[in-house]
């Protein structure tokens, strides 16, 4: 690939700090958007002027209002309430998978990029029947066994998301073993856990971070798709999946029930897709500014 | 290229193998006993052990496997549980209806995709190329389901253009009538845009920023043929992967979309398998279904065989 | 003799804009070309010569870059003529060839397609035509089997033959002038000895104005008319090859010829005269001459004046001391860095001895027929058969305590493994390599850690060889953690001593890799394989990646340390010249094997291994007063390593093979008296006679 011009007269690197990385605008809106959204998760039970299964028989499909400012539900629970609670869930739900898949996968993935040979054959074939299943199919597979509830969905979105985890840090790994400073640390008689854990690992993270933020997202669409069909969190819990799948007999009726959670998971995504562009932005560059390249 | 395509089917062959184990010993652990289920709630306790006999469910594990697997290379794929007919045909019929609409969203995700991400790479920077970045980044920020609703709401409710759900009879001698079928289509397709227009963007960037587009420009080759012949060609090579992989996501959303718009096709169907626990219904479908996503991975594998001279002609013995 | 002008170019300058402002990479650049001659712009990394080539084919247009000067072709103004204009004279007036012909194809276009591009585009022919003209242009470039050439795709040819495709694409419409921004550089010296000679012999029978840009100076003298000389942007001389080349003016010049390493060399001992400093940093302005801070004969006036051009007996010169200096030779570098005292080499360092060290790898070719195999767990699996590739093949060295022997090859010839499994970083498919008294193959633990401290290894790609997130004091302070047990004060004094060594400040050891120049990384590097204390150090490719005038930095570097401290090395290069200069003992590599062995001297002169005898006479050297010396070139491409080799490995590319004793029964080894030792059929007394080539040629006429 032809670098610009600039870089084939390959300029001497000039001394430390000349050149001052601005934080591209993405990263900024995005972090904007996702702390404002955790603070107000996080603090959710206190500031939510009513409990999310607060019901009220009369006060049944009002519209926004100055008491309710998205309006109540057909069982008269305050929507703004279950929504904010409900981000708790999905950020729950988006995060807990994606943890988890990072916890099994990032080290497979390494181990397999490093050693090769009989053990990377024998995780790829695996991870390649899994992949083999569209992701919704294989989290149904494994809710379809059990009873369904919030915290069986997290574990399966994470099983369904290794893969991907271990494909990635498989690649980025396998290209670092590469990197003669790899093998200048085989040549003065490093440890493998060292290689793999010191001089590896320090340089594989950003893309894998990447990688993790936009898992991020899609766990928490799956997630919401999940419990959309009645296979992740079961009522009454305002997990924001479950709210639209509730609200859609009276969509036309009170169109608020759904709109608000819908919304919300709009925001939610956005910003997170945001924040991880934003990564791979600043990440990237200065990856290959590092390499002298 | 022969041998790329031979060991392809092997390896596809070895994965569904794989594939439908993992699947039959998922759902043995399902709970509840499947001959209660046939039976009733009010059977005794010798009726269920009679039809528990009949259906071999004290065989050891790998027996029943064998019958379950050997019935489905036959083409038999057992009885539903619920509905009492074989499920065979329940499949066909449901998967029909899905197979329509998705070829439908897929053409145009492919299509769009490809022409939004060439325009914009070609436009790269300007309003154009923001503005379809904005668009596609709203499709894949937000759920499915949302945005079905909310197009239900505005075309089928407010304007009252377009039906809200099912399929309708037979119409425009078509097997299913368009008008159902528009609105789901765009969900999905909407959904699933961003991926390949993004990557066909930075592919075609990467393309025009390489050596061999600079010789042809070099060559003083004009700008549209150097586009069209030198960087498309390559930079939709990996399009071809990104659109296998789409294959996966677009079955996800038939999953949800048909739950929005209430379409009888083969993702409701496995919904209502797995809500009714009726095992025979959700092993199949998640056969048929996983492996027609593995089919479309092996068509994508081949198409990119075929269309990389690197891999289809090899090198010769110098 | 009055030649056409083609190409007028003056006061042409090129400013691109970067976040830290704008970046002057050509500054009032003038030259001219007219037909039928050679201009070569010589300059290293950072002269701006790509950028001028780049400005002359257009294809600045879409950069964030600003153009102003003259460009005049022909006559006409082509700086500022439309796109469209642009784009007309290019491929048919002027052609171009860019360095790196494997990316220069499109790989998913046949051959034939991309070179009847431009005839179509500009002539008009129709495909048929076009097609006829194509294969007619690969026959011109000395490609064989043209017609079914052009069906076949990019990545089925090798480098040279995709240059050769290049340049026949670039030549195809007939230009008046053909631009090749370092054309050879990624290419082995034989097959760029070949592609010389086809421009060459081109260029006179179209009578081509030709600009040839490279580094390398060997080059320029085997193929330029009039040299243009480059710094920083700058023009800095401009003349006739001879004037230029055996008569330096300016300081620059005169510092880049003087830190050539030379194959003739008669002094080993002798160092290499650098040049010290650093590039300047474009992006700030310099007033007064720009090569003022590294120039040992600069004075106040140079750093504050700005220098024009001066004429001066025939060339142009950017230097007012011109006449002054024009005389006075390169000033000469002493030894740098502080001698280590008790450095711990122990009495009983080892002596690497490597006996049949063989490396076969089971290599998959694509179209090679299929295989039936067991997979994982026994289950048969089909896949691609495979064939061995005997990367190195029963080769046998010794290396004297404290010597240095010097390993060359071009690529494939196994160097680079070899030079690997001596450090055990390649374990060996047969053989022994003797350490302590045992096979170093099957130590472990305790005695493989031993080794390790033993036999270290200095990398070719500075920027590669250096973990991007450690400090380079780290970096180096962990090889000394691991082999001794010092404390962290302890170890951090060593790292520093380490860095004085090789001539790094010590404030380096916070410092990043990204922070250091191309030199000084490589300079982290050696310090970093001397931190173990060892005995042995493998240097591959040293000096590769760096420019002429930091190579020569690093060479002095390494020969300094090995007087001081008694390291022997195996110093791997492609490169002649630089293993001439710091060799003992010479070994020379084709295709696994080792075809020739001796002191340097010897292997430099009479009697020759044929290979070595065609390199030497395709290494490019720089002798502005010779004229074209019969050159002797090899047929075809290097050889398919996949081919077992039946018999003399150098078989099917020797220019004086027997017939069929060489390809059917392995050469014997033919000694001399002084320990020189080739693997020859041919005896000793028919390859003593042959004539000499290489520089030299005229000197050593003892």
């Amino acid at each position: 690939m032809a670098a610009p011009l600039i870089d084939q007269d390959g300029l001497e690197a000039p001394l430390a700090g000349v050149t001052r990385p601005r934080l591209p605008r993405k990263l900024v809106v995005g972090g904007v958007i996702i702390g404002i959204l955790v603070v107000l998760a996080a603090l959710a039970p206190w500031i939510a002027p009513y409990r999310f299964d607060e019901m009220s028989l009369l006060k049944r499909l009002k519209p926004p209002s100055a008491a309710h400012w998205f309006g109540t539900d057909e069982f008269g629970r305050d929507v703004l309430s279950r929504t904010l609670l409900g981000a708790r869930l999905s950020l729950l739900m988006g995060i807990g998978a994606t943890l988890l898949s990072l916890v099994i996968g990032v080290p497979l993935g390494l181990l397999a990029g490093y050693r090769r040979g009989r053990f990377d054959e024998v995780l790829m074939r695996t991870m390649d029947v899994l992949l083999s299943f569209p992701p919704i199919m294989l989290g149904l597979l494994i809710l379809a066994v059990t009873q369904p509830a919030l915290w069986k969905a997290i574990i399966a979105i994470g099983i369904v998301y290794v893969p991907p985890i271990v494909r990635i840090t498989r690649s980025v790994t396998l290209d670092l073993v590469n990197e003669e400073f790899i093998q200048a640390a085989h040549v003065r008689g490093d440890s493998t856990r060292y290689i793999l854990f010191s001089e590896i690992l320090p340089n594989a993270w950003p893309p894998i971070a990447v990688e993790a933020s936009l898992r991020i997202t899609f766990a928490i669409l799956l997630g919401a798709a999940l419990s959309f069909v009645g296979m992740g969190a079961q009522p009454p819990s305002s997990d924001w999946g479950l709210m639209v799948s509730e609200a859609r007999p009276f969509v036309d009726s009170a169109p608020w029930i759904a709109l608000a959670p819908g919304l919300a998971m709009c925001l939610t995504v956005i910003g997170i897709n945001l924040l991880g562009d934003g990564l791979r932005e600043t990440l990237d560059p200065r990856m290959r500014s590092q390499r002298g390249a | 290229m022969i041998t790329y395509v031979a060991q392809r089917l092997l390896a596809i062959a070895f994965i569904l193998f794989v594939m439908s184990v993992l699947i039959f010993g998922i759902t043995q652990v399902l709970p509840g006993n499947v001959a209660y289920m046939i039976a009733g709630q009010f059977a005794t306790p010798d009726v269920v052990a009679a039809i528990e006999n009949k259906l071999g469910l004290h065989d050891p594990i790998f027996v029943q496997y064998w019958r379950w697997a050997s019935g489905v290379l036959r083409g038999d794929l057992g009885q539903s549980l619920i509905m009492e007919r074989p499920v065979g045909p329940l499949i066909q019929e449901a998967m029909a209806r899905s197979a329509i609409l998705a070829g439908v969203a897929f053409i145009c995700v492919a299509v769009l995709g490809i022409v939004l991400g060439v325009v914009a790479a070609v436009r790269k920077d300007s309003a154009t190329d923001n503005a379809i970045s904005v668009f596609t980044y709203l499709g894949i920020s937000v759920p499915e389901f949302f945005w079905g609703i909310v197009l239900i709401l505005v075309f089928a409710r407010y304007l009252n253009w377009l039906p809200s759900g099912g399929i309708g009879d037979p119409a425009f001698g078509l097997p299913v009538d368009p008008r159902y079928l528009i609105l789901p289509a765009i969900t999905l397709t909407f959904a699933l845009i961003a991926h390949v227009s993004r990557l066909t963007r930075s592919s075609m960037l990467e393309a025009m920023r390489s050596n061999y587009v600079r010789f042809a420009r070099a060559k003083g080759l004009a700008e549209s043929l150097v586009v069209r012949r030198h960087a498309l060609r390559n930079a939709l090579l990996p399009t071809i992967t990104v659109l296998a992989i789409d294959v996966g996501f677009l079955i996800g959303g038939i999953v949800v979309v048909e739950t929005v718009f209430s379409y009888p096709g083969l993702g409701r169907l496995l919904l209502f398998a797995i809500e009714r626990h009726d095992l025979p219904l959700i092993q199949a479908s998640i056969l048929i279904i996983a492996t027609i996503y593995c089919t479309a991975n092996l068509i994508a594998d081949i198409l990119y065989a075929y269309f990389n001279p690197k891999i289809r002609y090899g090198r010769p013995a110098h | 003799m009055s030649r056409t002008l083609l190409l007028d170019i003056g006061d042409l300058t090129v400013d691109y804009a970067t976040p830290n402002g704008p970046l002057r990479a050509v500054n009032n650049v003038s030259l001219q070309v007219s037909q039928g001659e050679t201009l070569a712009l010589v300059g290293e990394s950072g002269s701006g010569k790509s950028t001028i080539a780049a400005a002359i084919v257009d294809l600045l247009r879409n950069e964030p870059a600003s153009i102003t000067g003259r460009m005049l072709f022909n006559g006409r103004d082509i700086a500022t003529a439309s796109a469209q204009e642009r784009r007309a004279l290019n491929g048919k007036h002027i052609g171009i060839v860019f360095q790196d012909p494997f990316t220069s194809l499109n790989p998913s276009l046949t051959i034939g397609r991309q070179v009847t591009e431009p005839l179509i585009q500009h002539l008009g022919l129709s495909s048929g035509e076009a097609m006829q003209r194509a294969v007619g242009s690969l026959g011109d470039v000395g490609l064989p089997d043209p017609s079914s050439l052009v069906r076949a795709y990019p990545h089925q040819l090798s480098g040279g033959m995709q240059q050769r495709v290049l340049i026949a694409t670039a030549l195809v419409c007939n230009p008046a002038l053909l631009v090749l921004d370092e054309p050879t550089t990624a290419l082995d010296v034989t097959v760029e000895a070949q592609i010389l000679d086809l421009l060459d012999r081109l260029r006179r029978q179209r009578q081509l104005g030709m600009i040839y840009i490279t580094h390398n100076l060997g080059v320029v003298s085997r193929i330029a008319d009039r040299v243009c000389v480059l710094y920083a942007g700058h023009v800095v001389e401009t003349g006739g090859k001879s004037a230029v080349l055996g008569e330096p003016v300016h300081p620059y010049t005169k510092g880049l010829l003087a830190s050539l390493p030379q194959l003739a060399v008669t002094d080993r001992a002798a160092r290499l005269s650098a040049i010290a400093g650093q590039f300047p940093d474009l992006t700030k302005p310099v007033q007064g001459c720009v090569f003022a801070a590294r120039c040992p004969f600069a004075e106040q006036r140079c750093r504050s004046e700005r220098q024009e051009i001066v004429e001066a007996g025939g060339r142009l010169l950017r230097c007012w001391k011109a006449s002054t200096v024009a005389d006075s030779p390169w000033p000469g570098t002493k030894p740098s860095g502080s001698s280590r005292e008790g450095w711990a080499i122990s009495a009983a360092a080892h002596e690497p001895r490597a006996e049949r060290l063989t490396k076969i790898y089971s290599v998959a070719a694509p179209g090679g027929g299929l295989e039936w195999a067991r997979g994982w767990g026994g289950l048969p699996w089909l896949r691609l058969r495979r064939r061995p590739l005997r990367a190195v093949d029963d080769v046998s060295l010794t290396i004297g305590r404290g010597e240095v022997l010097g390993l060359v090859g071009e690529s494939g010839s196994g160097k680079t493994t070899l030079g690997r499994m001596m450090v055990r970083l390649i374990e060996p498919t047969r053989g022994r390599l003797a350490f302590a008294g045992e096979d170093a193959a099957t130590l472990t633990a305790g005695n493989l850690q031993r080794f390790r401290k033993m036999n270290q290894l200095v990398f070719q790609n500075p920027d590669s060889s250096l973990n991007p997130r450690r400090s380079i004091g780290d970096a180096i302070a962990r090889a000394v953690e691991i082999h001794s047990g010092l404390s962290a004060k302890a170890r951090r004094e060593r790292v520093e001593e380490l860095l004085d060594m090789v001539g790094l400040p010590r404030r380096y050891y916070a410092r990043y890799p990204h922070q250091l120049s191309g030199g000084e990384k490589q300079r982290a590097g050696i310090a970093r394989a001397l931190a173990t204390e060892p005995s042995f150090i493998v240097c591959d490719e040293p000096v590769s990646a760096l420019d002429v005038s930091v190579q020569a930095t690093i060479l002095n570097l390494l020969k300094d340390l090995r007087d001081q401290l008694g390291i022997a090395y195996l110093f791997i290069s492609h490169d002649l010249s630089v293993v001439a200069h710091v060799a003992d003992r010479i070994a020379i590599m084709y295709a696994g094997r080792i075809c020739e062995e001796g002191p340097a001297s010897a292997v430099l002169q009479p009697p020759h291994h044929p290979y070595t005898e065609a390199l030497l006479s395709a290494v490019p050297f720089v002798e502005p007063a010779a004229g074209h010396q019969a050159r002797i070139t090899l047929n075809s491409d290097p050889a398919s390593m996949l081919r077992p080799a039946q018999g003399c490995v150098f078989a099917n590319r020797c220019h004086r093979n027997l017939g069929a004793i060489c390809s059917e029964r392995a050469p014997p080894s033919r000694e001399t008296a002084d320990g020189h030792r080739i693997l020859c059929h041919i005896p000793l007394a028919d390859l003593e006679t042959t004539a000499r080539v290489g520089p030299g040629a005229h000197a050593n006429t003892a």
